[in-house]
């Protein structure tokens, strides 16, 4: 188990390292540089010339790719050259805000998708059936930017509920506010803005989602172990709830760990709609700017993090699943 | 089963903690209920702006809201009125000893927002690491003919030009560093400024805090606090504004915004020309255009009238040259080639370009009349009126085909002169100079088409060294003609400058060169 | 056996609602000259932003065009960066999988490892960077999309290459003679093929969604092309005075990929062994 654990971990390794190399490239594929746009329309040629030097980018391409792989492993990202500020810095600033709205937008597909996915199954082929599948379908159809910009053109706009940009507090600083001082402001602020976006992710994740739990549902339903408890006598509601669901319960947190991926690109394009300062939209502004250290230190890092996501999922998997085949 | 709801929980925990790590670095918002001082007006001003600042040293901004956020926390030898009139600031006084010499007489009253006094030391810093060229600021071209600084003592400054430089004065509203910022790595992030508020925190991408300087020279500012928030999207930011999430506003602003909240009556609209033009600049080593005639003929084939009116809305005005009206250099009578498609394309077809081969598309020696259009893709006025101009191309026989980057990969296409014809736009021109001399003269770092005509040159020269300002008037309406008949640039706009606010928002009077520094006077009622 | 195949197609509901919407779309994308009202190009200031209705059955955009003949000839477009950045990804994707799953050993583990780094994080960050490397147009947009959606062929391909790889016709093959060729293809690659089919349908729908999506960040097809996803990143920017031009297209790329999703969900029930037990 132990041996299995650090296997994966080995793992991880050279993909991490495959994606450095990959994204080095492809940012000194992409016209432009830096200098050009640090300097703004003012700059002559040799301004340029003298900056590029400054950072290093005049130096051949592969001495600049061991340069930076030596020093990521002293896990020296180096400095985001608009930013001036390291780039690990920026990450640690702008992660939490990408996590607080991609785990709220899973927490909002969880509360849709699992009741949703149950009914489903269970009630094959009604029209409860096929009115959730059919929402679950247009779900999935809909690109997430397009979901963002209705329910702002419906609570923003038209109704004017809830405001359409921006990230306040901290949900955790609301919450330490709110046991400090009793005050609900400051959460509540927070709250307003983050359900909108956190609800357009949260409904392509449980379109997504919902499809798995019912398809899951369906074959566990129909297994032997289900058939015997059936048999058994057992009152319907028991089957669906102690032995089908948890029989389901496990391929569904796989599934979760795997849609965390997709959730976390769907983020990106929020972050843009929303104004919602994540790691996302700092990454994909860096591309913009060809900031090369914060670009790639951002992707790493989000690959990293998803590699360890599924990494967890697996060490989970593994730890639990003897315990239930018998 | 227990490990299985465990395992979930387990894997969500985790990801909540990681996000309870790493808070907003920002202090909790302010409660609203006038607990302080008066209960009539609030203490925090809210800005929306469209774009983060790159960084909060003014020497080294590559965009707007670092002249905002500058305008508030730092402050400038002199500082320009509305009529782009240079006015003390700290500086009480100046004098032009000769052509080439300028002296400034300091106050002596002035602290550094860390407690320090602010000297004539500080002052020669700030301009040495402007013209320092590994400093790396974009602003040196402006300060180039600056020879040598020199402070006889430690309330005056000395600038020893190497040849007279008219616009000179006007340039000296650049914001003035301490020099203890050389041995402040951080500085950039946090700023110490002499301006009426201090900074106080820059959460990235989202809101710049900063709170009232009571000690400012000037008299501390009427609200305790400001807020700028980040909010790129011009739509969403009016929505803000709307929803009085925000209490002032400002232009880049999409027209179709404008007409509704002018009937918005919680809204105050303040539309005024601004200091900025649009333009198409025509690439003069680009093959097809390097025949005048062909230059012309596509000249005509651009409408600015409609431009203006449908893609601007009259938001921005239809221009003459590059010289805008709000400047004293400005004539009506400089003339532009009109919308006239028929006449370009008779001046085509005069100059060997014609339809031999039936296939809607003007040729000439066997080669199609190709036009690469471009533009940036952060502004949708402009790809609109990108997409409008390759219409009105397409439809006359001119094969143009679009392609639209953001801003990096444009701007280094613009220097490197890989493109034909691009829309591109020039902000902040204080003075006629910062807007024709890199940008026209041989060898000008943003003269991106390559122009090099040696009378233009000369007029250019002649108008940085010519102290009398009604002769460089006419020195400059003479080149801006001559811009116009060589069809380097066609302007197409002259841009106008909407400030939006609350009604509420009182003390405040907008500036058409976005400046907000005025803010330091403004308050909003509750 | 094919009209066994197409009997059970034509019962299973969600392939023939799908199969109708994408024939539709289909014939817009090759009938767009013939059944548009206007021209897509023409552009008329004085009707600009109208709303829906009267002439205008959709309404037309900020430049006076018809939106319906914008959003008719928009098919064409979806469709045609849709095939060819799936046959992009599909062509790259199968083919290593196959030698994948095939030879195994270094040649396996090498591409395996390429799967994984692909897989590594939001596949738009990727298309992004590569759109963005290459420079923003429509063959760009098909070619990044296809550089980047092959490792899910590539996955299928191997697991069933190497689940078939141990059936006896195969081992009867090998043992008289046959090329490594002639087996992957004519052994090997049409019992892999039903799962590739699905995916590729499916595929048609995520990649019409991403070309919308790069086009909402300003990295995809130039104007003046109609596409869908341009037509209504553009939109949004009137979203107050001309909803209709947000939600039109949006409505236009949602029904084609439902479409092209049910297509391939009812062509996955009829191949699927497993579920055609029930």
């Amino acid at each position: 188990m132990v041996k299995y654990v650090f296997n994966r971990i080995l793992q991880i390794i050279p993909v991490v390292l495959g994606i450095t190399v990959l994204v080095f490239f492809i940012m000194r594929m992409i016209p432009g540089d830096p200098a050009m746009v640090m300097l703004g329309q003012d700059a002559t040629p040799e301004d340029i010339a003298r900056i590029r030097a400054i950072l290093g980018l005049d130096r051949n391409i592969f001495v600049q790719l061991f340069s930076y792989i030596k020093n990521m492993l002293m896990l020296d990202f180096g400095n985001s050259i608009f930013l001036r500020q390291p780039v690990l810095e920026v990450i640690k600033a702008s992660f939490p805000a990408t996590i607080e709205l991609a785990v709220t937008a899973l927490i909002i597909s969880l509360i849709i998708a699992v009741p949703l996915g149950i009914i489903s199954a269970v009630k094959q082929n009604s029209w409860v059936d096929y009115t959730s599948m059919a929402f679950a379908q247009l779900g999935i159809s809909m690109p997430v930017f397009w979901t963002g910009v209705l329910l702002i053109l419906l609570f923003s706009v038209k109704l004017g509920w809830l405001p359409s940009f921006g990230r306040g507090e901290s949900i955790i600083e609301g919450l330490k506010v709110l046991v400090t001082t009793g005050s609900g402001e400051v959460l509540l602020a927070s709250l307003k803005k983050l359900i909108l976006p956190a609800a357009s992710l949260g409904i392509m994740g449980s379109a997504m989602i919902s499809r798995m739990i019912r398809s899951t549902m369906l074959e566990v339903l129909d297994s032997d172990y289900v058939r015997t408890a059936r048999a058994k006598g057992t009152v319907e509601r028991k089957v669906i709830m102690k032995h089908a669901f948890r029989n389901a319960l496990l391929p569904v947190v796989t599934i979760v760990g795997l849609q965390f991926g997709t959730l976390l690109g769907g983020s990106i394009i929020t972050e843009s709609v929303f104004a919602w300062p994540g790691i996302g939209r700092i990454i994909v502004t860096a591309i913009s700017q060809r900031d090369f250290p914060l670009v790639q230190g951002g992707v790493i890092f989000l690959a990293t993090t998803f590699a360890v996501m599924n990494l967890l999922v697996d060490v989970l998997y593994v730890v639990i699943n003897p315990k239930i085949r018998h | 089963m227990k490990k299985r709801i465990l395992s979930l929980v387990l894997v969500v925990v985790i990801l909540v903690f990681s996000a309870a790590c790493g808070k907003t670095d920002s202090v909790p918002q302010p409660a609203e209920q006038g607990s302080s001082g008066t209960t009539e007006y609030r203490d925090t001003i809210k800005i929306g702006v469209d774009v983060d600042p790159n960084t909060l040293d003014p020497r080294l901004q590559t965009n707007v809201t670092v002249m905002r956020v500058g305008e508030l926390v730092f402050s400038g030898l002199v500082e320009l009125n509305e009529k782009l009139e240079p006015q003390p600031c700290l500086a009480e006084s100046w004098e032009q000893k000769d052509a080439t010499t300028l002296v400034f007489h300091l106050r002596k009253d002035i602290k550094w927002h860390d407690g320090n006094s602010f000297t004539a030391a500080d002052v020669k810093y700030t301009y040495e690491t402007i013209l320092d060229k590994d400093f790396g600021s974009a602003a040196r071209a402006r300060y180039v003919p600056i020879k040598e600084i020199l402070t006889p003592d430690d309330y005056t400054v000395q600038f020893n030009l190497s040849e007279p430089y008219a616009p000179i004065l006007t340039y000296m509203d650049h914001k003035i560093v301490p020099q203890s910022a050389k041995d402040n790595p951080g500085f950039a992030e946090n700023p110490v400024g002499t301006g009426p508020y201090k900074f106080v925190s820059w959460s990235k991408n989202s809101v710049i805090k900063l709170t009232a300087n009571d000690s400012y020279f000037d008299g501390a500012p009427a609200t305790k606090n400001i807020e700028i928030y980040t909010i790129p999207d011009n739509t969403t930011r009016v929505s803000a504004l709307e929803a009085g999430d925000v209490d002032f506003i400002h232009s880049p602003l999409s027209p179709q915004d404008i007409p509704r909240m002018k009937q918005n009556d919680k809204v105050v609209v303040h539309q005024t020309s601004g200091l900025g033009v649009t333009f198409v600049n025509f690439n003069h080593q680009s093959e097809i255009l390097k025949d005048r005639n062909v230059r012309t003929g596509l000249s005509y084939m651009i409408d600015k009238d409609t431009i203006s009116r449908d893609i601007y809305q009259s938001m921005d005005t239809p221009a003459n040259g590059p010289i805008l009206p709000a400047s004293w250099a400005y004539s009506e009578d400089i003339k532009d080639n009109p919308y006239d498609p028929a006449k370009g394309l008779q001046i085509l077809n005069d100059a060997g370009w014609k339809d031999t081969n039936g296939d809607g598309i003007l040729d000439k020696g066997g080669k199609k009349l190709t036009v690469k259009l471009s533009t940036h893709t952060e502004d949708p006025n402009r790809m609109q009126a990108l997409e409008f101009i390759q219409n009105s191309f397409a439809s006359n026989g001119i094969d143009a085909p679009v392609s639209t980057f953001e801003w990096a990969t444009f701007s280094s296409d613009l220097t490197a002169g890989n493109y034909d014809i691009s829309i591109v736009g020039l902000l902040n021109i204080n003075d006629p100079d910062r807007g024709l001399y890199i940008q026209f003269h041989t060898g000008g770092g943003q003269n991106y088409g390559k122009y090099s005509y040696p009378e233009l040159d000369t007029l250019l020269d002649k108008g940085r060294s010519t102290s009398d300002q009604s002769e460089r008037a006419k020195i400059y309406q003479q080149a801006a003609q001559m811009i116009n008949d060589e069809v380097m640039w066609k302007t197409l706009v002259f841009q106008g400058y909407i400030a939006m606010y609350n009604k509420n928002l009182e003390g405040y009077t907008p500036m058409p060169s976005g400046q907000i520094s005025a803010m330091r006077d403004a308050k909003v009622k509750r | 056996m094919k009209s066994l195949f197409l009997k059970r197609l034509l019962n299973n509901k969600s392939a023939v609602i799908g199969g109708v919407i994408v024939i539709i779309v289909i014939m817009c994308a090759l009938l767009a000259p013939v059944i548009s009202p206007y021209d897509p190009y023409t552009m008329n200031m004085p009707d600009r932003l109208q709303g829906p209705g009267g002439s205008h059955l959709l309404g037309t955009d900020q430049f006076g065009r018809d939106l319906l003949t914008r959003l008719i000839y928009g098919a064409k477009v979806s469709l045609q960066v849709g095939v060819i950045a799936v046959g992009l990804a599909m062509f790259v994707g199968v083919f290593l999988g196959l030698i994948a799953g095939y030879y195994g050993g270094w040649t396996d583990k090498i591409i395996m490892r390429f799967v994984d780094i692909f897989l590594a994080f939001p596949i738009i960050l990727l298309a992004i960077a590569f759109v963005a490397a290459l420079g923003p147009n429509t063959r760009n947009v098909m070619l990044a999309l296809g550089m980047v959606y092959w490792t899910s062929y590539t996955r299928v391909v191997r697991s069933s290459v190497l689940s078939i790889k141990e059936e006896e016709y195969i081992m009867a093959a090998i043992t008289t003679g046959a090329s490594d060729i002639r087996i992957i293809f004519t052994y090997i690659l049409p019992n892999a093929l039903a799962p590739i089919i699905v995916m590729a349908t499916l595929g048609l729908g995520t990649a019409i969604i991403s070309e919308s999506t790069l086009s909402f960040l300003g990295l995809g097809v130039q104007p003046p092309t109609a596409s869908w996803g341009s037509t209504l990143a553009f939109g949004l920017k009137f979203i107050r005075d001309a909803p209709y031009l947000s939600i039109f297209p949006g409505l236009a790329i949602m029904l084609t990929v439902l479409g092209f999703n049910l297509l391939g969900n009812g062509l996955r029930d009829v191949t699927d062994p497993k579920l055609t037990r029930k």
